[in-house]
């Protein structure tokens, strides 16, 4: 029997008569349609057993309407006609750790973003975990890049300010007979390279996490584990990029290519925006949940992602008092389940994280969050004796971005000669970042080195200046700064505590971004226990005052999210749209 | 090296409470600093601009901003500087008395050391996450404070048509205030069968301007990616879980949630102080010192209140209670002080009583002790009464037209009627037997519908 029959009856078998199969390039295609959302999913993953370079889901179901990304309705030239050695696609975690591994290298880059700010999508909105390694499925590509990026996250923390710490991932037996299994766990560990593993007995484990349930039964620590906060990870990320000599354009949709034939292959020759086309030697795919549509822009759609909804939610900061260590009680025995089961996690601010949950659902951009999404986290608050729902401050969903192999796609285009993917990178995206930006970088630099050869930066600056945090100064040198920057007196947000000389610094950054939320994953105002309820005002006044725009034209979160009435917003031309921040150094 | 200041009280928060204990304890003899961590004191007042404000204490109906004007001439009157724009950055014991570490932008860092430590610090509102409102986070959600501070401080709208949840006297006010202003207030939706405001804002707030009030209904999802397009309501059952196939959604651009305040006590909780449940302030006895000997408590830190005359009364209590404390233990320098010398009787709340404050009573202490509750359920004919737990002797009693969860009730007692020894004393609530009711001598008077 051919593959393409084998996978035929096992849809039959599934009662999938109505799905249309057939091979395309490497991958299999799935075509028709399906009554509901889940078998679509179904279908997904039946077609993923067999092996293909990718499945290619194009099922459709009645009633559903395509999903479409948001667009910014700015229209500009800021990129007509520029020249790029690289373009990369996508200002997430993953885009940019590869713009700037690139700034290593004497090449122009940019980084290209549809929203107002980066680390607006699966970037901003996950469990800023550095995780171990233990709980990729061995010889994935996902087990190598975490352990990989596990390692490097220590170096780039270091270079580039990001506050990380590694309070080590505690993963608790569900049953008092789970530790017959220890031969079986260090055999994953060792098989994953994981570094570093240790049994820890329950009383261990109550000596060293006291407030957790007392009906534990022990748990494999893992040490390596780690936390970071996503968002600013990106923004020093980008930041380094910049100060190195990349250019940011935000408000930027690359909505297609323009493309030359060459041999058996294609060559893309011009990306287009609607800020302008400009000319890229190579392009990187790192559009996320796009990853797949952006793909097809260049006629390379060998794979297809299906949108994994997450939901987290968060504790006041009094909790963090309660937990030390990452904790997790997942079932061993799912050692093929999809997710990790989620847990709790204490943030590098201090509070506690619950979560996350998973859910297949259609919206790659829809983080609507359900009240039976978050009632699913108690599960892991019973983990914790001092944890209860009622210490909720808020909660939130990110969608992960995920093939039907489940598993990362780092390569080189096999139809596209100058197009590098970095795509499915779902959880643990975050952990492997700073080892998938080292290998995408080094394929660009292949592929380039093709046509000219590719030289250090010489002026390359491996540090970056973190900003100014007065949480993180002794009380002699806050005052010290005070008295040379009063700014820095003044409190804005009090949950956090937060000064307007922080805020002043964030909207004079390296790139410049001026929504309220903006604000937020820089500086954390308004992320507090009142959630903005006080520092709201202040933060807008401030924002509007060192952008020179009146108030009712400050954002929640760029365009069409004003947050007063003014002015009408006038329809077209859109003068008052957002201004596209245009960044270089 | 921190520069250090010493003083006999420091009272934190320049709201009404504040203001009135930092006057109180300057009029009691100490040196006393007062500050504040915004720029102009009066705290939340500042943006109540409706009258309402002071019936019990100046017999008249200010408004928000007028009733702090007078406290803050009070403390101009006697030289009491606010220190503005004064942010405390954390508080710590040493040797039995408080040391406050401060920051100005004028200052710098600097610190306060004081025996006397008076919390005024208000409270904070619940949020949409707190109430459990699920769907899209677009711009045009906002806590009722945050837009009355929008409209009557900076003057801007924060919508054109809004949902108002929570029927408390801020979502009623609000209601009024936004639809003066010319948005459409679509409606007030309540999850409890009762509204939770005031009688009076009820009729004035929403009768008045025709505002449907929609009761056992809640807001359980936003819609809008960007800016807030609609909100879904639905009924709720007796244990208040929205009804399946009751859901409407209901279009609108701005979604106001008025769903509570919470005492500001995270300044007192770094020092200890044990917090009632319930209030979610501190336990006080009738002298508003907390169970850690040297502070104090007052005004809306202490419980959620509705009538700022209220706030002013416990603020002055506090007041002199701390500069009290500061004479008493000025010459002790190795924490002998942080001793509780009272003598403490417990207050419990009893049948039908959701909370009571003071939660203490000091049993060598002021004899003249007002005692504020507020009831589970709203009760016509109810009959309060304060006695011994174990069955003694009742000290207080009084009948009641009718009593409600939203409004805090207020008594005096005479503590020179507790018998010696008392341990505990509870209050309760009982209905008016029928064929007594009227029999007994005075009813007292539904309180006057007063205050917002
Ligand atoms: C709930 C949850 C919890 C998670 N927890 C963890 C964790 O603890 N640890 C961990 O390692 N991983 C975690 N992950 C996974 C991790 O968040 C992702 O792997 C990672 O953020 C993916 O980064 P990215 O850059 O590929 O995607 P994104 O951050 O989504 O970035 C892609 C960007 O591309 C832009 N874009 C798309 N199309 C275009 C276009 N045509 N033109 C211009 N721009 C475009 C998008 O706007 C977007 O900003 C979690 C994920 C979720 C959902
Ligand atoms: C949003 C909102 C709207 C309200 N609307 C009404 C209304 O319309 N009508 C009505 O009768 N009542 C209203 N109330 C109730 C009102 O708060 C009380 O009647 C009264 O004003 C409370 O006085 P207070 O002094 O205890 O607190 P507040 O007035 O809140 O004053 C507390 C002060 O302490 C300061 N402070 C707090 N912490 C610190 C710190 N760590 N360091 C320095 N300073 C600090 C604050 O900045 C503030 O100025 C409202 C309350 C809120 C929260």
């Amino acid at each position: 029997m051919t593959r393409l029959s084998s996978l035929r009856s096992a849809l039959d078998r599934k009662g999938y008569r109505e799905v249309a199969v057939r091979e395309w390039r490497s991958s299999v295609v799935l075509e028709g349609s399906l009554p509901s959302w889940n078998d679509r999913v179904a279908a997904g993953f039946v077609a993923a057993g067999f092996k293909y370079k990718g499945v290619v889901n194009d099922l459709e179901v009645p009633g559903l309407a395509r999903d479409r990304w948001s667009e910014p309705s700015l229209r500009d030239g800021a990129l007509e006609g520029a020249h790029f050695d690289v373009v990369i696609i996508g200002g997430g975690i993953i885009g940019a750790s590869i713009a700037r591994e690139l700034t290593r290298y004497d090449l122009s880059v940019a980084l290209l973003e549809k929203q107002s700010d980066l680390a607006m999508h699966t970037s901003g909105r996950n469990d800023g975990m550095i995780h171990d390694g233990f709980g990729a499925r061995p010889g994935t590509l996902k087990a190598r890049y975490n352990v990989r990026g596990n390692r490097l996250w220590t170096e780039d923390a270091r270079e580039l300010g990001i506050e990380l710490k590694r309070p080590g991932s505690l993963v608790l037996y569900p049953s008092p007979a789970a530790h017959l299994l220890r031969p079986l766990l260090s055999k994953r560990a060792r098989a994953n390279g994981v570094d570093g593993w240790e049994f820890w007995s329950r009383e261990k484990v109550a000596r060293e996490e006291p407030a957790l349930f007392p009906e534990q039964h022990g748990a494999l620590f893992l040490p390596s584990a780690g936390v970071v906060s996503p968002y600013k990870a990106v923004v020093a990320y980008a930041e380094s990029a910049v100060l190195n000599g990349a250019r940011v354009s935000l408000d930027t949709l690359v909505s297609g290519f323009d493309q030359e034939q060459e041999a058996d292959r294609t060559r893309i020759a011009r990306v287009r925006t609607n800020r302008g086309t400009c000319f890229a030697r190579a392009v990187v795919n790192a559009a996320g949940n796009w990853a797949d549509v952006v793909a097809g822009l260049a006629d390379d759609r060998f794979f297809s992602l299906h949108p994994r909804r997450g939901t987290d939610a968060i504790l006041d900061l009094s909790t963090g008092a309660f937990l030390k260590h990452i904790v997790s009680m997942p079932s061993f025995l799912q050692s093929r389940s999809r997710t990790k089961g989620g847990g709790l996690v204490k943030t590098v601010e201090g509070n506690v994280l619950v979560g996350p949950t998973a859910r297949e659902l259609p919206g790659r951009e829809d983080y609507a969050t359900t009240r039976g999404e978050l009632e699913e986290l108690n599960r892991h608050l019973r983990l914790n004796t001092r944890l209860s729902p009622s210490q909720i401050i808020t909660y939130f969903a990110g969608v992960r971005p995920c093939t039907w192999e489940e598993d990362f796609i780092v390569e080189r285009s096999q139809q596209v000669a100058n197009l590098v993917h970095a795509a499915g990178i779902q959880s643990p995206g975050l952990a492997s970042a700073p080892a998938i930006a080292r290998d995408v970088a080094a394929l660009c630099v292949d592929l380039l080195s093709e046509s000219r050869q590719v030289r250090p930066n010489p002026r390359f600056e491996p540090r970056r200046q973190a900003p100014t945090s007065l949480g993180q100064l002794s009380l002699e040198e806050r005052s010290a700064l005070i008295a040379a920057h009063p700014a820095y007196g003044r409190v804005v947000c009090r949950c956090e505590q937060v000064s307007e000389g922080e805020l002043v610094d964030a909207l004079h950054s390296p790139i410049p971004v001026s929504s309220l939320d903006s604000m937020k994953r820089r500086t954390r105002t308004g992320m507090g226990r009142c959630h903005g309820g006080f520092c709201t005002p202040r933060v807008m006044e401030i924002i509007a005052r060192e952008r020179g725009i009146p108030l009712e034209e400050v954002t929640k979160k760029g365009e069409g999210s004003r947050l007063l009435e003014g002015p009408e917003e006038p329809a077209d031309p859109p003068a008052t749209a957002p201004q596209g921040e245009e960044v270089s150094s | 090296m921190i520069p250090r200041t010493r003083w006999e009280v420091v009272v934190v928060g320049a709201g009404p409470a504040g203001l009135a204990a930092a006057c109180a304890a300057h009029d009691a003899g100490s040196r006393v600093a007062l500050v504040e961590r915004e720029a102009r004191a009066g705290g939340i007042l500042k943006q109540c601009i409706h009258d309402g404000f002071g019936v019990v204490r100046f017999k008249e109906k200010l408004t928000g901003p007028e009733y702090a004007h007078r406290f803050l001439m009070m403390a101009e009157e006697r030289g009491l500087a606010v220190h503005r724009e004064t942010f405390l950055l954390s508080a710590r014991r040493e040797n039995g008395r408080f040391v406050l570490v401060l920051e100005s932008a004028g200052q710098g860092v600097f610190e306060y050391e004081t025996p006397a430590l008076v919390l005024a610090t208000g409270c904070r509102e619940r949020t949409d996450r707190q109430v459990s409102i699920q769907g899209d986070r677009p711009a045009g959600i906002y806590t009722a404070g945050l837009a009355q501070h929008f409209v009557n401080v900076q003057g801007r709208l924060p919508g054109r048509r809004a949902v108002i949840l929570g029927s408390g006297d801020i979502g009623l006010i609000m209601a009024r205030r936004l639809t003066l202003e010319g948005v459409e207030v679509a409606g007030v939706y309540e999850v409890k069968s009762e509204p939770s405001g005031l009688t009076r804002n009820l009729r004035q707030c929403l009768e008045d301007f025709d505002i449907p009030l929609h009761l056992s209904t809640t807001v359980t999802e936003v819609h809008g990616k960007n800016r807030v397009e609609a909100v879904t309501v639905a009924r709720v059952d007796g244990s208040m879980r929205p009804i399946d196939g009751t859901e409407q959604r209901i279009a609108c651009d701005t979604l106001i949630v008025s769903v509570g305040l919470i005492p500001e006590n995270e300044t007192a909780a770094s020092l200890g102080v044990p917090l009632d449940p319930v209030t979610k302030g501190p336990f006080v006895a009738q002298d508003m010192m907390t169970l850690v000997p040297g502070v104090f408590s007052c005004g809306n830190a202490l419980q959620v209140n509705d009538l700022v005359d209220y706030v002013s009364e416990t603020g002055e209590t506090a007041g002199r209670a701390a500069a009290a404390w500061a004479k008493k233990t000025e010459k002790d320098e190795v924490g002998e002080a942080s001793r509780d010398p009272r003598r403490l009787i417990a207050v419990r709340a009893g049948e039908g009583v959701a909370s009571v404050v003071p939660q203490f009573l000091d049993a060598g202490g002021e004899r003249r002790a007002p005692v504020f509750f507020r009831v589970k359920q709203t009760m016509r004919q109810g009959t309060v009464c304060l006695a011994r737990t174990d069955g003694g002797s009742q000290v207080h009693r009084r009948r009641h037209l009718v009593l409600r969860p939203p409004e805090m009730e207020r008594f005096e007692l005479d503590l020179s009627r507790l018998p010696e020894g008392t341990a505990e004393v509870r209050l309760d609530l009982a209905p008016v037997e029928a064929k007594r009711a009227g029999a007994e001598g005075s009813v007292e008077e539904p309180r006057k519908a007063v205050g917002p």
